[in-house]
Parts: structure tokens; C-alpha cells; sequence
């Protein structure tokens, strides 16, 4: 096992050098730099734009703006944002568990409803019931984000008066510090009467959102994969021995069924952050998603490199993780077999 | 005993809460754009940034609420000298610092040190400040402070004495800009001390009417009304601003009432709003223009004949109409109505037609003239969609014998290229700063048509219209000067050196609970005034 993940670690080190190069590269392939993007209609003067370059390393060959930046990273340093002048890590940390929160969320949201759905269809198959959830799960994959947050919003928020617009709390009646970042915990923290009601109901719509991609990709993986198991001889001869139907599908037929499953959330944690994105920008959710475009839209390269290496690494170790519950569940691979 | 001190603490920590949301307390929430780069205005170039700023600081003169005019502020007068070189500014007595913001405990009232600190951190490279944060002071040095300034320096704590390299009128009304925000240099001091200057800029403290509570990133920015407001108390006790980037969500939150006070709402949102039973939809004219411009130094452009008709062969009443949809009004001269100094004398060119094709064969050249027209590729204040205004002027320009090629690069690049030279005819516009019409007319002076990176797209230096220009500068007083200003926009009209598009119309929405707030010509916010019902 420690083998395994040593190898599964060394792996990720050339994924990482080639990320560093391609941040750095398609970042500075976009047009307009951040010093005249700033100038606006104003102008700049040359010498004042040729000052401003040199003070933040721009007028050194990429190559060398390159090499520095890596040994920058070697030394844990992301950087400093040339819009606010932070260190990248810092504001990167502070907006990250908003985003994490919400993620988590809607990975609970999506595994939780998305696996019963898939198992459900599998075990009905073609009746009504396979065909409700699959033709719901088509148009929960093909949702665009924007127009399905702005239509909850309208019917939940404005209509039914039933859930905030937007944010993470009320910022009139409750106010507090909040030293993780997660809003649930510390508003429980808090111990401010309501607050962490106030903190869930804040978490509803953007959860829906986000899950409702991953939810409709896990439900038809479950539903396909549980029914290439169901056929297998094993469960059959689980079923000829006269187990219950309960029993066949829940434990003998699902934990193998969900070995696919488990991999095809390792991968949507990536889609998923891309996701929150969009997301956090409906529902003025503060994570990374509004950073990462307002620095696209300012060209703040170290806020960006910084942003997408960290965000990287973060899908990077989630997946290391799944590929280690993947050979918990799945013991051919543990093995080397 | 323990459950003694446990009921006690529990009492406390009630009436501490009930104190907090205590009934009456007023709150504002403003539904704002976006988060600022951080909170000291010298080093930003964003009205978000401002905004967020905007709470907690004064300037030595300021802005009348709803106009462009300027008031004093913590300069209570000032006199200049016949010469127009030297300013000495009056200060106001016993005006109070935040405290208790960060740890910080003022022990002095504001004084001629803090309007010095203010204006060296942006000057002076020896400044301990003059690095912190980044230290780019693109106003400071876009309004051409170092190049006016000759020296400031104070004869006593309330005495600033502010030297000029040049006679510079509009300098009055740059001072009432965010940029010239004045700071606390003790707690700059404070900070220097603490080995955490770089806090200066992320927590504020100023003598402002709200003084700063916390901010997250994104999420809110919150203010506490300041008790010892050289002024007064502000009527609203808390103050929050609710960061919220998209539009349609801005309008859900305050059609439910989740704040009282939003920015720039959708076009399309309009309608909706205005029958909105709780809501008042504000407007007021940008202090902004769109313009096309003719480069006067590319032939056949040099010709006044070619330039009059081009301007007359396209039908500005249907840009306005179809582009602008009720957000933007028809604009005969560079400077908006609003601003002082207009000349409204001036009759705009009619959309003539045939009056064109009768110009353009009056000018000698041969038909069809081949021009390029630029458009920006981005939306702005002044102008919400360039693209489409220069496809409107290329089918009016082709019936009159003009063929106009249509062109454009990525925004830096744009404006790089404009400002080189590059362009024939081409689109862009500008947003007033200070609200004085030298902040206009400066664009097409002599000096910006030298500048390689001036916005003096026609390459245009007329002596006359430059004289005037010299000479309002010099002036100090208003009158005087607006009758100048009205000659050159009658100059600029016979010249016709750029079509003038429009001037934007700005809406803001607030409910009707809102009282005493009044939508500010520059695109400020400013709160003080407000109270609610």
C-alpha cells in the first residue's frame, strides 16, 4: 500500500512541472498586460508603463520570469498580487473554504440522491421509473449554470420566499468572526442563536446548482454499472439461493458496482471547482471563482499561476485519495493485479 | 456558584448582542459591485475601490453632494495668490481620527502633518510609504500632480502652504478627488512602529463620517456610523456594504428588500424597476462622452469638408435609440449638460445625407472613399456597444459613397494603437474625473497631441482652441472661465474633429424607506446624507 501511494505521489511531480509551464505560458498568450489594462482611458506614458514593468519583473525575457517563478514555488512562495499587493497563498486561503464548503456540499448533495437514483433505474430497469431518472438526469447534465441559478433564485428566493438570494449569512442580524472560513462551523462557533440555520439556508440553492451536474453523472454511472453486475453469475447465484432482493443489491451488487462510481467523483472534483466558478458568482459567494476572474480580468499573473497551482494540487491530492479508496474497495489493484 | 457565574456571563453576553441589534438601530445595506483592492484610494483606480474607501475618508475640499462642485472639506477656506501659484490652505480645527480601529488610539486631532503624509506618500520616494502596497499612484500621477507641484508645506498645524510650477485652477477640484483621501500619518507612524505598515492599507483609519468595521473579501464590507464626525452624526448607524457582481441578483435583493441601495442595474431591468411600487429609480446624466474621432493628420481627413460630412452622413438619433435604449442622450459638444461651462448655443450637425455626398464633392476627392472605423471591444460607461454603433455608421457611410472597413484589437492593444496614431476614425470616449471641464478639454490641447499616449486621437493642436485652454487654467474664477470653455466648445463644433455620440444616462435604484440620497454626476457613492424611514 505505501508502495502504492509513494509511486502515486512521485507521478504527480512531472503533472506538476507541466501545469507550472502551462499556467505560465496560456496565461501570458492572452492579450494586454497588467499595466496597461490598469491605464484604462487614461493612457500611460512609456516611461511610466517601461517603470511599472520593471518594478513588477515584467520587462525580463519570459524564459527568466519563468525560471524565477519555479524557484519562487520551490520555495513555497506564490507570490504577490499585483492588484492588491497580497501574498497570493494568504488571499488564496482565506476565500478557499468558502469554496470548499460549498463543493463538499454539493458532493454530498449529488452522491447522496445520485446513487439511490442510479440503483433505483438499475433495478426498474425500463420501466418508468429507469426512464423519469435518466431523462431528468439528461437534462440536469445539459443545465447551464447560470440560467439554472438565476431560475431558483427567482422561484424559491422571489416567489416561495423561502430561501435567501445570496451570500453565506444575513449581514444584518448576525455578525460574527470567522476564523476557518467554513460558514456552518463557525456559526455554531459563534453561538449566535439562528445563525447556523441562517448559514444552511444561505447553502441551499448554490448547493442544488452545483450539485446538479455531478448528481446526473453519478446517477447514470451507478444506474450502468449496477447493471452490468446485476448480470453477473455471482449475483445470480446470490438471488438462486434464495437471498432477499434488498440484500442482493445492497451489499452484494452495489460495492462492486460503485468501484466506477467512486472514480467518476474523483474526477468531477475538478469540473466541480470549475463549476463553483460560475456559481459563486450567481450567488455572491465568496470563494475563489470571483478572485479567479477578476484576476483574469486585471492579468494579475501571480494571483492566477498561484490560484490555479493551488487549486491543482488540491484535485491532485483528492484524486491520490480516491485512488487509495479505489484499492480499499477494489483489492485487484491494491495488489498490483 | 459556577451556575452563578454561568448565568452572569450568559446575561452579559445577551444584553452585549441585544445592545449590537439594538431596536432602532438603523442599517443600511448598499448592494455593491465588487470587492476593492484594498481601502487607501491613492493607490486604486476603480469606483469600486473608491467606494469602499469612500465611508471613511475626507479631502481637504470635496465634492457637494449630487453636483460636480466643490465645497471645502477639511481645508476650511484657502486663499490664492494673484499669480495663481500659491495656495494656503485653512485648516478645520478639532477634527477627529477613528479609533480604536486595529488597536489604534489617536492621541491628536487631524493637523497639517496628516495633509503632508497624504500628499509625500504619492510624491516623495523617501516616504516610508512611498513603496507600501505596490506603490503605484496612477491618479496622482494621471492628474499631473508631480508635474504641477512645487512644493507643500505647512507654517503651523493648520497652515498648508501648496506651491505650483504653473497657474492650474482645476487643481482645486483634483484635490476633492478619492485619490487625495487624507490619511492619519500617526497611524502610519503606529504601524511603521508595529513592523506592519503594509495593515495601513487594508484597515483604514480616517476622520470620514463612517469609520470601518471589517471587511471580507467578496462577501461585505462593514462600517459603523462615527459619533465624533466633524460634521455630525451620520442618521444611519450601521452601514454594510453587500458585494453582489451579478445584476439580476442585485435586483432580487432589492426587490426583497435585502438592500436598500443598488448599483448599476441591467437596461433591460429598467422597465421592471420603474413600476416597481417600493422602489425609486434614480437618473441622472454620466459625466461621461462617447465619441468618433477623426485623425486630422490622414488625408483626405485634413479636409474640414470630409470631416463635416462624415459626421452628417450618420444617423446619430437611431444610435441613440437602438444602442443606448433609453440609457444615453445625444451629445453636441465633448462636455456633458450637467457640467458647468456648457455651451448649450451650439447646434448640432443635422443627419443630412445629401448634405454629405454635397461636402464630399465639394472636397475634391474621389468617391468611393475607402476609411477604417475602430471600435472598442469592450463595453464602457459612456458607450454599451461600440460594435454595433460603428456597423450602424458603416451602412449609413456607405450611401454616401464612403466605404468604412471595420476594425479592432484587444483593449490594451486598442488604445495603444489609437493613441499612436494609427487609426483613421475610431470610437472611444472618457469619463470625467474631477468634474471640471479642464478635465475635458485637456484631451485634445497641444500638449496630448505630443503625448504618444494621449487620448488626442485627431492629432489635433489648433492654437486658438490651445490659448484658451492655457488661459482657463490660470483663471480662478468659475465665471470667467466658463465663458472661455464655451468658446472652445464652439471652436471644437467648427473644427469638427470627432463626432460626438452621447453622454450616458445613470440609473440607480433605491426603496422608498431611503431618504436624503442623492446619485452623485462622477458615479460616486457617498452616504452621510442618508437616512431611513
Amino acid at each position: 500500500m505505501i508502495k502504492f501511494i509513494l509511486r502515486r505521489l512521485l507521478l504527480t511531480i512531472p503533472t506538476f512541472l507541466a501545469l507550472t509551464l502551462v499556467t505560465f505560458v496560456a496565461i501570458r498568450l492572452v492579450p494586454g498586460d497588467p499595466v496597461e489594462v490598469r491605464a484604462g482611458e487614461h493612457g500611460i506614458s512609456p516611461e511610466r508603463l517601461a517603470m511599472l514593468r520593471h518594478e513588477m519583473g515584467l520587462d525580463q525575457p519570459v524564459i527568466v520570469q519563468y525560471f524565477q517563478y519555479l524557484w519562487q514555488l520551490a520555495h513555497g512562495n506564490f507570490g504577490t498580487s499585483l492588484r492588491t499587493s497580497g501574498p497570493v497563498a494568504t488571499e488564496f486561503f482565506s476565500l478557499f473554504p468558502a469554496t470548499l464548503e460549498l463543493a463538499f456540499c454539493a458532493m454530498m448533495f449529488a452522491i447522496l440522491l445520485g446513487i439511490p437514483a442510479g440503483v433505483l433505474a438499475a433495478v426498474r430497469r425500463g420501466n418508468v421509473l429507469d426512464h423519469g431518472v435518466m431523462g431528468i438526469s439528461v437534462i440536469g447534465y445539459s443545465m447551464p449554470i447560470f440560467w439554472w441559478g438565476l431560475l431558483l433564485i427567482m422561484f424559491f428566493s422571489e416567489w416561495l420566499n423561502l430561501t435567501p438570494i445570496s451570500g453565506r449569512i444575513d449581514p444584518i442580524k448576525f455578525y460574527f468572526d470567522t476564523p476557518t472560513g467554513f460558514m456552518l462551523f463557525d456559526a455554531w462557533w459563534s453561538g449566535q442563536e439562528g445563525a447556523v440555520w441562517d448559514a444552511a439556508q444561505h447553502l441551499i440553492l448554490p448547493t442544488i446548482v452545483l450539485g446538479t451536474v455531478p448528481l446526473a453523472v453519478i446517477a447514470r454511472i451507478t444506474r450502468s454499472s449496477m447493471l452490468e453486475v446485476l448480470s453477473e453469475d455471482y449475483v445470480r447465484t446470490a438471488r438462486a439461493k434464495g437471498m432477499s432482493p434488498l440484500r442482493v443489491v445492497g451489499l452484494h451488487a452495489l460495492r462492486n458496482a460503485l468501484i466506477p462510481v467512486v472514480t467518476s467523483i474523483g474526477l468531477a472534483i475538478g469540473s466541480l471547482l470549475a463549476g463553483a466558478v460560475l456559481t459563486e458568482t450567481i450567488f455572491s459567494w465568496p470563494g475563489i471563482g470571483t478572485w479567479l476572474i477578476e484576476s483574469i480580468n486585471e492579468r494579475d499573473y501571480p494571483s492566477l499561476q498561484g490560484g490555479i497551482m493551488l487549486i491543482s494540487s488540491f484535485v491532485i491530492v483528492i484524486n491520490l485519495l480516491v485512488d487509495v479508496l479505489y484499492g480499499a474497495i477494489n483489492p485487484r489493484l491494491r495488489h498490483g493485479r | 456558584m459556577k451556575s452563578f457565574i454561568q448565568t452572569g456571563a450568559v446575561a452579559l453576553f445577551a444584553a452585549a448582542l441585544l445592545a449590537s441589534t439594538a431596536a432602532g438601530a438603523k442599517t443600511l445595506v448598499y448592494c455593491s459591485e465588487g470587492s476593492p483592492e484594498n481601502f487607501t484610494p491613492a493607490l486604486n483606480t476603480t469606483g469600486t475601490s473608491f467606494d469602499a474607501a469612500r465611508p471613511v475618508f475626507d479631502q481637504l475640499t470635496e465634492f457637494k453632494p449630487g453636483t460636480t462642485e466643490t465645497e471645502p472639506g477639511l481645508a476650511q477656506s484657502w486663499d490664492v495668490s494673484p499669480d495663481g501659484l500659491t495656495f494656503t490652505f485653512h485648516l478645520r480645527k478639532g477634527v477627529k481620527f477613528h479609533g480604536g480601529v486595529n488597536g489604534f488610539k489617536p492621541t491628536r486631532d487631524f493637523n497639517a502633518d496628516d495633509v503632508l503624509f497624504s500628499f509625500n506618500r504619492q510624491w516623495k520616494d523617501d516616504n516610508p510609504y512611498h513603496k507600501i502596497s505596490g506603490g503605484k499612484f496612477d491618479y496622482f500621477s494621471d492628474m499631473d500632480m508631480p508635474a504641477s507641484l512645487d512644493s507643500v508645506t505647512k507654517t503651523d498645524d493648520y497652515t498648508v502652504v501648496m506651491k505650483l510650477k504653473s497657474p492650474n485652477a482645476p487643481i482645486l477640484a483634483n484635490l476633492a478627488m478619492d485619490f487625495m483621501s487624507i490619511q492619519s500619518a500617526e497611524y502610519a507612524d503606529f504601524l511603521l512602529k508595529a513592523g506592519k505598515p503594509e495593515q495601513f492599507d487594508q484597515i483604514p483609519v480616517g476622520t470620514g463620517p463612517f469609520s470601518f468595521v471589517a471587511y471580507q473579501k467578496d462577501a461585505v464590507i462593514r462600517f459603523k456610523a462615527f459619533p465624533e464626525y466633524w460634521r455630525g452624526k451620520a442618521k444611519i448607524d450601521d452601514l454594510v456594504y453587500a458585494i453582489t457582481p451579478d445584476p439580476t441578483v442585485r435586483l432580487a435583493k432589492i426587490e426583497k428588500n435585502e438592500c436598500q441601495i443598488m448599483i448599476a442595474p441591467r437596461p433591460a431591468d429598467l422597465a421592471e424597476l420603474g413600476k416597481n411600487a417600493d422602489i425609486n429609480l434614480l437618473h441622472a446624466p454620466g459625466l461621461n462622452i462617447a465619441y468618433w474621432a477623426f485623425n486630422t493628420t490622414k488625408p483626405p481627413l485634413d479636409k474640414l469638408e470630409v470631416r463635416q460630412a462624415l459626421i452628417q452622413a450618420v444617423d446619430k438619433p437611431t444610435i441613440i435609440k437602438e444602442v443606448y435604449q433609453g440609457a444615453g442622450q445625444a451629445a453636441k459638444n465633448l462636455i456633458p449638460p450637467i457640467m458647468w461651462g456648457y455651451n448649450d448655443d451650439v447646434t448640432d450637425y443635422a443627419y443630412d445625407p445629401a448634405k454629405a455626398k454635397e461636402l464630399l464633392a465639394k472636397s475634391g476627392i474621389t468617391l468611393p472613399l475607402e476609411i477604417d472605423l475602430w471600435w472598442m471591444p469592450v463595453q464602457r460607461p459612456y458607450n454599451p456597444n461600440a460594435k454595433r454603433i460603428a456597423e450602424l455608421m458603416q451602412s449609413d457611410l456607405a450611401k454616401v459613397g464612403v466605404n468604412a472597413t471595420l476594425k479592432s484589437y484587444e483593449w490594451g492593444e486598442y488604445r495603444k494603437r489609437m493613441q499612436a496614431g494609427e487609426s483613421m476614425t475610431g470610437q472611444l470616449g472618457w469619463t470625467g474625473d474631477n468634474g471640471d471641464p479642464d478635465n475635458f478639454f485637456f484631451l485634445f490641447g497641444c500638449n496630448a497631441e505630443k503625448k504618444p499616449a494621449s487620448q488626442n486621437l485627431a492629432k489635433y493642436c489648433d492654437d486658438a482652441f490651445n490659448a484658451d485652454l492655457v488661459k482657463a487654467r490660470g483663471l480662478s474664477d468659475q465665471a470667467e472661465r466658463a465663458k472661455i470653455y464655451k468658446e472652445m466648445q464652439v471652436i471644437m463644433h467648427n473644427d469638427a474633429l470627432m463626432m460626438t455620440i452621447a453622454h450616458s444616462v445613470v440609473y440607480e435604484p433605491i426603496r422608498k424607506s431611503v431618504e436624503g440620497y442623492k446619485i452623485s454626476p462622477l458615479g460616486s457613492h457617498y452616504f452621510y446624507n442618508v437616512d431611513l424611514k
